[in-house]
């Protein structure tokens, strides 16, 4: 905030970047995790294994596909494309590691979240970080819901393929009629 | 038709049109949403494939090489005259991720092994610390190790050695109970009269934790499961994939 009452304007002007940014920064998380774990999926499997939350063929299913999922989110959000669904699959993915790390936590288990790769074990003498890891993954929770929230920001292919259904074009704009009032409003111009 | 109603009819024209536009721009967005959403979906499902196919154990193909114990407790199995390349597996029983590793690998080493490709030596070690679980994991880790010394090597070593990954507890909870280790021995085929004893008394539990203690500070393991060709650590990407370990392994068999 640049100050204490900012113009509806020029807030409305930021909203597109804060929404970039929070983009780039769980992409970046995304990539980096899924490119972790993607070259060891059975250590992938193992590790959600070790939360000890989901039955073992459940666990494989998620083991193999979470990391490629994560990559794919991950570029859908760089790019900015589907970007509203790539906020939402990321927000409630960072739900579930949240409630996933809590629970481990909760239970007394003692592993490593395998967030970025690894099996999900601790080296020797290791001690988990709980608190750490849910504090980040609740703080990509709240980027996913801003990304949802208010799709899609600068530089996204969603505006360059007119997938903004709020983007009117120009011309449109100082329609007279006032008839085709969207339930969002373009935030672009 | 009066000028109001011109007019009238003149932005009802307008509207429809500007309506149909809109429903066509509706209909295109919908196309492209689609198409990108079916392209991202088959971007997971070949990812998931590719993850599945490449993590496949191979078959066991033929007998096992010859399986021996060397002087200090390793457990080497290699066809006669197979001096290399040397392929060493530090492993500990109760670790999850060795026993990904042994689902995923173990058929590949054997295989190699039995074609006479590769000397696979395995270091039994105890990574766990006593400060861990309150002890209950390094428990479960010498308790295992310890009845593995007990038999004796061939065939049925192996046959053990599989079977304590297959039954390996959860890393919280005491597992690895002496009975079930007498009993597994037995179904892997150990007919030696002195066995049970072993077992029970843990008769080489002070051998194995000296050995493993020397083999993790020689070799510099940092976790296990670790696996070495000719002494150079393998990056993990390649051991948990079948046919790029086989690849490596006979890569430095050249």
């Amino acid at each position: 905030m640049t100050s204490d009452k900012p113009e509806p304007s020029r807030l409305r002007s930021a909203l597109p970047w804060v929404t970039t940014v929070s983009r780039l920064v769980l992409a970046a998380v995304l990539i980096i995790a899924g490119g972790g774990k993607i070259g060891t999926p059975v250590l992938s499997v193992e590790a959600v294994k070790a939360y000890q939350l989901l039955p073992d063929s459940l666990a494989t299913a998620v083991g193999y596909g979470l990391p490629i999922l994560e990559i794919v989110i991950g570029v859908l959000l760089v790019v900015g494309l589907l970007t509203r669904v790539a906020g939402v699959v990321s927000a409630l993915l960072m739900l579930a590691f949240v409630v996933g790390i809590a629970s481990v936590w909760a239970r007394g288990l003692r592993i490593d979240c395998g967030c970025f790769g690894g099996g999900g074990q601790l080296a020797a003498g290791e001690e988990p970080s709980y608190l750490i890891d849910i504090l980040r993954d609740f703080g990509l929770f709240a980027l996913g819901v801003i990304v949802a929230w208010f799709p899609p920001g600068r530089f996204a292919l969603d505006s360059a393929l007119g997938l903004t259904p709020g983007r009117e074009p120009d011309e449109y704009n100082d329609d007279l009629e006032g008839d085709d009032e969207e339930p969002r409003e373009g935030k672009d111009h | 038709m009066g000028k109001a109603a011109r007019d009238q009819s003149a932005r009802d024209r307008i509207k429809a049109q500007r309506e149909a536009e809109r429903k066509k721009e509706r209909t295109k967005r919908l196309a492209t949403m689609t198409a990108v959403a079916v392209v991202a979906v088959a971007a997971i499902g070949a990812g998931w494939w590719f993850a599945a196919q490449s993590s496949k154990p191979e078959e066991t193909t033929a007998a096992l090489a010859p399986i021996t114990r060397a002087a200090d407790g390793t457990v080497v199995m290699a066809r006669p005259g197979v001096e290399k390349p040397v392929v060493d597996v530090y492993e500990d029983f109760q670790c999850p991720a060795c026993k990904a590793l042994e689902e995923t690998s173990a058929a590949t080493l054997k295989n190699l092994a039995a074609e006479g490709k590769a000397k696979v030596v395995f270091h039994t070690v105890t990574i766990f610390p006593e400060e861990m679980n309150k002890g209950i994991t390094r428990g479960n880790s010498v308790r295992g190790a310890a009845a593995a010394r007990c038999v004796p090597a061939g065939p049925a070593w192996m046959a053990y050695h599989d079977r304590l990954f297959e039954e390996q507890p959860p890393e919280t909870a005491e597992g690895f109970a002496l009975d079930d280790l007498v009993a597994w021995g037995e179904d892997a085929g150990v007919t030696d009269a002195g066995f049970a004893a072993c077992v029970r008394n843990q008769q080489h539990a002070a051998a194995h934790l000296a050995a493993s203690d020397k083999t993790l500070e020689a070799a510099k393991i940092q976790g296990t499961p670790t696996v070495k060709i000719d002494g150079v650590e393998v990056d993990n990407n390649v051991a948990f994939t079948p046919a790029e370990l086989r690849q490596a392994i006979l890569d430095a068999a050249k």
